[in-house]
């Protein structure tokens, strides 16, 4: 044991004396610093954002107080009175972005149809895209894997280049204590770096200590592992430092590049997906239409689907608001088929991008995180769901005021419900995600341990 | 006598080239074995199987007793090594490299006594805290000089040892290997340099490829009478 303390205090001396090594992890340490910033700013700024949104509806409802003293038809309120369904961010999407910076994290609502309003913020923005998100998810998926690599790609093959091998084993100690005193010292440096960054992260974006602590932590570690796991196979091979070098590069590239771009390649073949611009059209088209068509027609159509109102006054004149209400819900209704395909397509899109992502490792752990911060596709169709159905209790609260033809006063603000959503961790697909991840590094390990007992080690 | 060092029918084959043709030897205690041959004869094969490094196709190395391939961490207690070029830990100073290979041998030096080795073995002092990256082959070549003696092992393995030295150091050296035998040191030093051969050895062995085909007894030949005899089996 005090050969293998000896071995650690020299593989820090060696480490502390090669400034490559040094810059490398600092680098890696500013990355990680850069992506814990970047992560909880971006938080930040969606929560000031969501903050201000009530500011908004706040001033728009004294707007309408100060216009309609006196109260005035609910239609009007419904037309002019703007209020938001919002996707209040969890703690945890500060350390994992994951697609709150590309879907809309708010909602303008009215009384009007509901999808185009849905899906009227649905634009990308491509630079994003492009860029990606450096948060902190990203520089461990991503980053921490070069790291491995560049202490790792030479670990035993600088040794035999630089001919300290065999005068190192001239001394009363095996191979295994050289390889397990190398492989400790630099899991010490990367685990130490990935954890403490893990853990500043949780205290900056101020998250609750609670499961998400140990999963994420756990998550961190077998990856790093899975990653020493891949670099002691190339070790094993015993070929040089340049050879591990462009293996363990390449390894990196197809698990984080090549796959990911081929899986997503084959899931759009796979699983197309309707647009959200086709329903918006086709519902639009309906709701315009609406002005044609007989009002006798339409009223008919949506007491169909609201008996409950089928004695209340007939419409008379040219305009009324429950006809006008009435010819929008019926674009909503016109389209449901539509809009359900198009969130059973996201969610079965991202069934299938869980089934393939056992092909890379990269891409499992960046699903995992993104399920733990409640940052991913999952989320968000539940924030839609959940707008959904905002918009619904917005129709019942309003309905009744139209139908009965009842004023809608000032006093009757107070009682409209307000939109309530913060997204949540996915559980399960964390769950399905750590037990393939444990399987990967098991698997990588079980490749290293066959080698090392079968390879023979070439001293010179 | 006591025999530290001993081969018995050791033999070594790489597919189907014999490197080593069972080579018996037996070195006691205080005794300096010069092994003289040329590139390829299977002086460093030898050494390599008593080190352990390679395992031998029959036949047995041993050291104080202990046959190597069946303890090969336990002989290196007792035995250095030297090879032709020392090569180090470049990023680390000649003093931590010291204390690297003394400390795994399981000696924990003060610096003032890990000074002493090295300026024993030839190294400036002031060289003593510079990085090897900055040192000459000669320099190294005396840390690892200073690595071997402060082992304080009862064998010592050298592969062309003086390669890189000046004639000063190598003499020095020369001084130095007397002094360890005179200590009780078993040493095994393979080279191509028959004076210090002559100069230093007890016994001198001849080999060719693979065999060890003559040892002589170094005080019944001068040099020249050496190199005419070795001169001889080499052209045969």
């Amino acid at each position: 044991m005090k050969k293998f303390w000896i071995l650690l205090k020299f593989e820090w001396l060696n480490f502390r004396a090669d400034k490559g090594l040094l810059i490398l992890t600092m680098l890696t340490l500013m990355a990680g610093l850069y992506g814990i910033y970047y992560g909880t700013t971006e938080i930040q700024r969606q929560r000031e954002n969501i903050a201000a949104l009530k500011v908004l509806t706040e001033h728009n409802m004294e707007e309408l107080k100060a216009k309609y003293p006196d109260g005035t038809d609910a239609g009007d309120i419904g037309y002019y009175h703007s209020t938001f369904a919002v996707n209040n961010p969890d703690a945890w999407a500060g350390l994992s972005l994951g697609q709150r910076d590309v879907n809309p994290y708010y909602i303008k609502l009215r009384l009007l149809n509901l999808q185009s309003q849905l899906y009227d913020t649905e634009n990308i923005n491509p630079l994003k895209v492009l860029s990606g998100n450096f948060d902190l998810a990203f520089v461990l998926v991503y980053l921490f894997p070069l790291l491995i690599i560049g202490l790792c790609f030479n670990i035993l093959s600088v040794e035999k280049e630089q001919g300290t091998l065999p005068l190192l084993l001239s001394q009363p100690i095996g191979l295994p204590l050289i390889v397990s005193a190398k492989l400790t010292f630099r899991m010490m440096i990367v685990l130490g770096l990935a954890l403490l960054l893990s853990v500043v992260a949780m205290v900056w974006g101020q998250v609750l200590p609670d499961l998400r602590v140990a999963l994420w932590l756990s998550v961190v570690v077998l990856y790093c592992l899975f990653w020493f796991g891949v670099a002691f196979v190339v070790a094993a091979l015993q070929k040089n430092s340049a050879f591990n070098a462009v293996t363990l590069l390449g390894v990196w590239l197809l698990l984080t590049i090549i796959i990911p771009a081929l899986l997503n390649v084959y899931i759009a073949v796979k699983q197309p997906m309707p647009q959200a611009l086709e329903l918006t059209i086709k519902q639009r088209e309906v709701v315009h239409g609406g002005w044609d068509k007989p009002k006798r027609e339409t009223m008919d159509k949506f007491f169909a689907i609201y008996p409950e109102w089928t004695d209340t006054t007939e419409i008379q004149g040219r305009f009324a608001w429950r006809w006008y209400y009435a010819f929008h819900h019926l674009g909503d209704v016109a389209v449901a088929d539509l809009a359900r395909e198009y969130q059973e397509g996201l969610q079965a899109r991202h069934q299938l991008v869980e089934q393939l992502n056992a092909w890379s490792v990269p891409v499992n752990v960046q699903t995992i995180f993104n399920a733990m911060a409640g940052s991913d596709l999952p989320s968000y169709v539940g924030f839609l769901q959940s707008a959904t159905s905002y918009h619904d209790a917005l129709r019942d609260f309003y309905y009744p005021f139209l139908f009965n033809q009842v004023k809608f006063t000032n006093a009757d603000y107070a009682k409209e419900p307000r939109h309530r959503f913060t997204s949540s961790p996915d559980f399960a697909t964390v769950s399905a995600g750590l037990y393939k991840l444990g399987l990967s590094v098991l698997l990588v390990f079980v490749v290293v341990f066959f080698l090392f007992r079968n390879v023979k080690l070439k001293v010179r | 006598m006591n025999t530290v060092l001993e081969a018995k029918q050791l033999r070594k084959e790489y597919l189907s080239k014999v490197a080593l043709q069972g080579l018996d030897l037996q070195i006691n205690a205080g005794e300096i074995f010069c092994l003289l041959g040329q590139n390829g004869a299977g002086k460093s094969t030898t050494i390599n199987l008593f080190l352990g490094f390679i395992q031998p196709t029959s036949g047995a190395a041993f050291i104080n007793g202990l046959e190597v391939a069946a303890n090969v961490t336990k002989v290196k207690e007792f035995l250095a090594y030297i090879p032709e070029n020392v090569m180090l830990y470049p990023n680390l100073t000649g003093l931590e490299n010291l204390a690297l290979f003394s400390s795994l041998a399981g000696f924990d030096y003060k610096k003032d006594e890990l000074i002493y080795y090295l300026v024993q073995a030839g190294l400036p002092a002031e060289a003593a805290g510079r990085r090897i990256g900055g040192y000459s082959k000669g320099m190294r070549q005396k840390v690892g000089i200073a690595i071997a003696v402060a082992k304080h092992a009862s064998v010592l393995l050298l592969d062309e040892p003086t390669s890189g030295l000046d004639p000063k150091a190598s003499n020095e050296f020369s001084e130095l290997l007397l002094k360890l035998s005179d200590q009780g040191t078993a040493i095994f030093m393979a080279t191509h340099d028959i004076f210090r051969s002559k100069e230093v050895g007890s016994r001198i062995g001849i080999m060719r490829e693979g065999e060890l085909v003559d040892v002589l007894p170094a005080a019944t030949l001068n040099a020249n009478e050496l190199e005419s005899l070795y001169l001889n089996y080499m052209h045969v």
